[in-house]
């Protein structure tokens, strides 16, 4: 588990840019999990998606397939942004997706675990993995899953955010215990009439032009000590 | 919140009411957050408990909060440093209730955790697991300003409490699904978030404090029958005007 960790940390600070970053992460996943491939999407337009990494063509085939179709269990996952998590594809996909299910029968598919990449109401895609046989993963099988979805949220909004600046800035907004972190960016987007995404933006743009941890920044906004104001552009 | 202890018969209707109640919630589109929020404010009624609170594991290794009683930063606090260390943490790690008679023999056991309870002015504390099988899925925990452990049959009505909490998580489906356990908790986990996020567009909009925001907020999704999570992601989002949860409805004027 904290090897696990340190593999997905360690593919994280050697890569130079966040693309580099995403196909890092997702092959250390593939690599420390039971699963065969993996991919990321994300919301590129209120409709619109876009696939910023996949593994190998079948990782690619199975976002294809949903997207074109409007359906399957990572496309539901991303519509629904809750986790779909599908441990005997056979079993599950020709109930609740059955065009899905016909479209990928003669792939080696058999299992599909699809977890929303999200921060609170700021939804940001999906991450997809794959196994070709059936079966649910282990405890701490799941909790590196878990946490690569967690790496993987935290450098999609760093990209999206434009402030990308290494692992231990970007575990702080969404690490356990910040509640004040999403409370203070509710009343910053409240304050300045703009989205959650550049309500957190700014957040850390400030925290990081004054030198400070976010959660102290978060804090004081929470308790009144600084204006919300004070985070204008 | 502290009241005084309520009589045996008395409490015994209330512990039936808040069953049927939390039994009438878990339909089928039930809100998560919303009962087990409900379920840390009976506790805090039936017991004489002080302030009550809900964590989850992360099933990272850690720990989360998702429903407390009173939503003052400090009480927050209690609940995010035990993440690393406390009675929750001991609790969720053993699967066996922690209970303490008395914090101020605690401070070497928890470093970080008593002081900041007993600077609260809390003197007891229980913990109790929530499980499902062999898995402990999160604690139920109870602030008291006196010393001293609750009776057995007290006990009972956290464990029933707790139990309850765990079906209300999980639904009956989820008991036959592993991987359904991970869906509903994560799920849960970022309605928190979500509900965080909207408290902070209503404390900045209605110039209010968290708790009063959580109320509010809380208000609006029940008076118009809605999720709580649901309501609290539009006003995220701009589709549900701040002004328009804040707004005092016609039975209140």
């Amino acid at each position: 588990m904290i090897e696990a960790r340190a593999t997905v940390i360690a593919a994280l600070r050697d890569s130079n840019s966040e693309l580099d970053v995403l196909a890092r992460v997702i092959r250390a996943c593939v690599g420390l999990l039971p699963v065969d491939g993996a991919s990321i999407s994300v919301l590129s337009g209120p409709q619109e998606r876009e696939t910023l990494y996949a593994s190998d063509v079948i990782a690619m085939k199975i976002e294809n397939v949903q997207f074109d179709l409007g359906e399957g269990p990572c496309f539901e996952a991303f519509a629904t942004r809750r986790p779909v998590l599908v441990p005997d594809l056979s079993q599950a996909s020709v109930l609740a997706w059955p065009v899905f299910a016909a479209a990928i029968a003669a792939l080696p598919i058999g299992a599909i675990f699809a977890f929303p990449l999200q921060a609170g109401a700021i939804g940001i895609g999906a991450i997809d993995l794959y196994r070709s046989r059936p079966g649910w993963l282990s405890a701490d099988e799941l909790a590196v899953a878990l946490e690569v979805v967690d790496v993987v949220t935290a450098v999609l909004l760093g990209v999206l955010l434009g402030e990308f600046d290494g692992a231990d800035g970007l575990r702080g907004v969404l690490s356990p215990g910040r509640e004040q972190v999403h409370q203070a960016t509710g009343m910053v987007l409240a304050a300045l009439g703009i989205s959650a995404e550049e309500a957190l933006s700014r957040l850390r743009g400030y925290a990081f032009a004054m030198g400070r941890p976010l959660d102290e920044v978060a804090k004081d906004i929470v308790n009144r000590e600084l204006s919300p104001l004070e985070l204008r552009a | 919140m502290s009241g005084s202890a309520p009589s045996r018969t008395e409490r015994e209707s209330r512990l039936l009411h808040a069953l049927v109640e939390l039994a009438d919630t878990l339909v089928d589109d039930y809100d998560v957050v919303d009962v087990l929020h409900r379920l840390v404010e009976h506790c805090v009624q039936l017991l004489d408990a002080t302030v009550a609170g809900l964590m989850l594991s992360d099933q990272r290794g850690g720990l989360r909060v998702v429903a407390y009683s009173s939503a003052q930063t400090r009480t927050l606090e209690l609940f995010q440093v035990q993440a690393s260390e406390g009675p929750c943490y001991d609790c969720a790690h053993s699967g066996e209730a922690v209970l303490v008679a008395d914090l101020s023999k605690e401070v070497q056991r928890w470093p970080r955790f008593a002081p900041l309870a007993l600077a609260g002015g809390f003197a007891s504390v229980h913990a109790v697991p929530m499980r499902l099988r062999r898995e402990t899925i999160g604690t139920l925990n109870l602030f008291r300003h006196e010393t001293g452990l609750l009776s057995d049959e007290d006990l009972l009505v956290v464990r029933t409490l707790a139990d309850t909490a765990t079906i209300g998580i999980l639904q009956e489906r989820a008991i036959r699904r592993g991987e359904v356990v991970t869906e509903q908790l994560q799920m849960a986990l970022n309605s928190r978030v979500v509900i965080e996020q909207a408290k902070g567009v209503l404390a900045f909009a209605g110039n209010l404090d968290m708790e009063q925001a959580f109320h509010t907020l809380r208000g609006y999704a029940r008076n118009g029958g809605r999720r709580l999570a649901d309501v609290a992601r539009e006003v995220v989002l701009g589709e549900l005007r701040p002004e328009v949860v804040l707004s005092p409805r016609p039975t209140d004027l």
